[in-house]
């Protein structure tokens, strides 16, 4: 029988403690740190329930496994847990991580990291290199920039989660694609998920966003697959710019100022939602066909994807070939929707040809003004229009 | 009296001039000449770039630059020296842009009292990414270990030359290990260098830290020909120490001397943002690696920027260093002049003020 060498460190706090731990090693008690202590590759450190940890400066860093239940991590100045690498025998559940500039970063491996409250960091929690981490039912709330923030080609599983005032994002993916994002909640941030960048391509299904700035805000070229979510209360629910090309299918969006907002040459396809209830269904701004042929493709190559960090040099990391819109006709595509009853019944009186008042397209307002030269605003196609709601089952969601 | 002692100054540094003048041969030019070829062709109309330094990145201008004529051959006069030769040429053909590059095998070439005969040396083609376009059939393999166990997720850079110390951009695009620390890079045939690491924060780019891995491959150069797949079999990586950092920090481009800048890194509101790296470009493109990178910024926003020269500097700052601008990084420029440049002299220090950095969403 494997016998593990346990250090019980007891009779804490301990100050100023600066280390590497080389053997498996239970933490009990208070412990305090002001240095980062690392955990080397093939060592468990194992945290037990109501052990509070507190930092002064430096990061507990775990390249071995870290088990930790019901663990307070706490500090100032302090840079968070770094998992390196760490497989699914790293757990961490029911634990508060707070106080740091990031809570827990994961770089790579697979972690579960379960009923976990990241509060008051600058960022919550980091999800890079490919991680297929597992983050289930915790509570991002409070951090100052992001809640979870996804990058890097990471593919983590997020359910079950809450995204709760957070300082400007509550989720951000940034060329990421999460295998799962799924069955949570954001509410109270300016926005709630943000999915930026080509290549951020996630299925985002089945999610509440409720009373955020924005519920979800899709920009430079992005196209996630939005289905049956809930955005309900938010200024605005969905924001479409640069480029975006989402699919948004089967989403229930009532009660917002604006419900979709479409704007610089985003061409979603929208279809299957209902809208109820908002102040406008469909915004489109500086949104144009004309102006997408004849500009679209110089004024990418002077986003910040395309240049150096500080402004001048190319660097070309995705082919406007890629980037283009694939239809140009002048039109967004937002057939076959349920856009309540009052304006159901408009619809049903002018005709596919008549101009909704909830819809602002170029029928509104003709064009648009951008650098001296007048561009015609594109306009929303929204015959045929489902007669009856279509989206009744998402309020089963969380 | 003042016009006296003018005269006998003048006098007096002839006199010192005089025997460099006599060394210089006359009537004899110095410099190198040759041919740049594309496989086993002459490349015409490609470009022949002279530097000083062996900077990897070539961020600073080039000190002379020619062109091949239509037979791919070259000619320079420079002053006698040693010097670093590259050849590049961006072509577009069907629509499809190509970059070809080479450094100079010869390199550093030394000029004494003529023109010197460069051997010829062949262009390769760079990917879109700056990749190279392999052999086929063609590469290196092997497997990533510290502590005799695969590490996963380290990243391979390619390097065509060592002088950089295997630091910066790699020559084509890096590779990362599988979860068994394998890895396979596929390349043209050649004599390349070797160096891998794996950070803490699983960047591809960036300072290494204590506690990261990384190291040199210890067959450097590895030389591979073409249609083979060479096996390089493990490759070890060792832990930084901070000690052995902080040497290496006071090293290089890192080095404190007495001539530099100093200033403040704030936000807009002007409150100071720590943790900002002040950097110093030659080039007022201010792309590719800087010449000279600051400390991060302490909690008073301060820093120190030291330089190893007098000159016009192109500033700017940012909160990591290698890599596209990602969310959340801080990012500025000195603002004294339109293009972020700045001039001082050796030995002089200079107070910049304040360097108003944002975060970038």
């Amino acid at each position: 029988m494997r016998r593990a060498l346990v250090l019980l460190l007891l009779l804490l706090p301990l100050p100023a403690w600066s280390l590497t731990l080389t053997s498996d090693t239970l933490w009990e008690g208070e412990l305090s740190f002001s240095e980062t202590v690392r955990v080397e590759p093939g060592v468990l450190l194992t945290v037990a329930p109501g052990t509070v940890v507190t930092f002064s400066g430096g990061r507990l860093e775990v390249a071995g496994r870290l088990v930790a239940r019901g663990v307070r991590f706490s500090g100032q100045d302090w840079e968070g847990i770094v998992l390196k690498g760490c497989d699914a025998a790293t757990v961490l559940s029911d634990c508060t991580v707070e106080g740091a500039r990031t809570g827990i970063f994961v770089g790579g491996g697979a972690p579960k990291l379960e009923r976990l409250r990241l509060e008051k960091n600058d960022v919550g929690m980091e999800i890079k290199q490919k991680s297929a981490a597992a983050i289930v039912d915790c509570r991002f709330s409070a951090n100052s920039r992001v809640g979870l923030f996804i990058k890097d080609e990471a593919a983590p599983l997020v359910t079950g989660n809450l995204f709760a005032g957070n300082g400007k994002f509550g989720v951000y993916i940034y060329r990421a694609l999460p295998r799962m994002l799924s069955k949570n909640v954001f509410t109270g941030n300016p926005t709630g998920l943000m999915i930026s960048h080509y290549g951020s391509d996630p299925r985002i299904e089945g999610n509440r966003f409720e009373k955020n700035g924005v519920g979800i805000f899709v920009d430079r070229a992005a196209r996630p697959h939005l289905q049956g979510n809930w955005l309900r209360g938010n200024e605005t629910g969905l924001r479409l710019y640069r480029r975006s090309d989402p699919r948004v299918e089967g989403n229930n969006l009532s009660d917002n100022g604006v419900a979709i907002s479409v704007a610089y040459s985003s061409y979603p396809v929208i279809a299957g939602n209902d809208f109820t209830g908002n102040g406008s269904a469909l915004v489109l701004e500086f949104q144009s066909s004309a102006w997408e042929a004849e500009k679209g493709s110089v004024v990418r190559q002077e986003e910040v994807s395309s240049v150096g960090a500080f402004g001048r040099g190319a660097r070309n990391e995705v082919s406007e070939a890629e980037r283009r819109p694939r239809v140009l006709d002048g039109t967004v595509d937002a057939r076959g929707n349920w856009w309540g009853p009052k304006e159901t019944a408009e619809m049903e009186r002018t005709g596919a040809r008549g101009n909704p008042a909830s819809i602002a397209d170029g029928r509104d307002t003709p064009t648009f003004t951008e650098g001296g030269k007048i561009y015609p605003l594109d306009t929303v196609r929204f015959a045929p229009w489902s007669k009856v709601p279509l989206t009744a089952d998402l309020e089963k969601l969380p | 009296m003042y016009r006296l002692a003018l005269k006998t100054k003048r006098l007096l540094c002839l006199s010192l001039l005089f025997p460099l003048l006599a060394a210089c041969p006359r009537g004899e030019e110095s410099g190198v000449r040759g041919v740049l070829l594309f496989g086993e062709y002459p490349l015409a109309g490609a470009q022949i770039e002279v530097y000083l330094k062996n900077d990897k990145d070539r961020s600073t201008l080039p000190f002379a630059v020619t062109s091949t004529d239509s037979e791919g051959r070259y000619r320079l006069t420079l002053p006698a020296g040693r010097y670093y030769l590259i050849g590049k040429k961006k072509e577009e053909k069907a629509g499809r842009v190509r970059m070809l590059m080479a450094e100079c095998p010869g390199n550093p070439v030394e000029t004494d009292a003529a023109i010197k005969e460069i051997p010829p040396f062949s262009l390769m083609e760079m990917g879109q990414s700056g990749s190279l376009i392999p052999d086929p059939g063609t590469g290196v393999s092997g497997r990533i270990v510290a502590a005799g166990a695969p590490v996963a997720g380290a990243f391979v850079y390619i390097y065509s030359e060592e002088a950089a110390g295997l630091m910066g951009p790699s020559y084509g695009e890096a590779v990362q290990t599988g979860d068994d620390g394998r890895f396979r890079i596929d390349l043209q045939a050649g004599r390349y260098y070797l160096a891998a690491r794996r950070r803490a924060d699983g960047s591809r780019m960036g300072e290494v830290q204590p506690g990261d891995l990384n190291g040199a491959y210890p067959g450097n150069p590895v030389t591979v020909p073409r249609g083979t797949v060479s096996s390089l079999g493990d490759f070890p990586l060792k832990t930084v120490d901070g000690g052995q950092r902080q040497e290496r920090l006071s090293q290089g481009k890192f080095t404190k001397t007495k001539t530099f800048f100093s200033g403040r890194t704030v936000d807009q509101d002007g409150n100071p943002v720590s943790d900002v790296y002040a950097f110093a470009y030659l080039d007022s493109r201010m792309v590719g690696k800087p010449s000279y990178i600051s400390d991060p910024s302490d909690d008073s926003g301060r820093f120190v920027l030291y330089l190893g020269d007098g000159g016009t500097y192109y500033i700017g700052a940012r909160s990591t260093f290698g890599g596209p601008l990602e969310p959340g990084e801080w990012v500025g420029t000195y603002d004294g002049r339109p293009d972020h440049g700045v001039a001082l002299s050796k030995d002089q220090s200079l107070p910049l003020g304040d360097l108003v950095v944002r975060e970038v969403w």
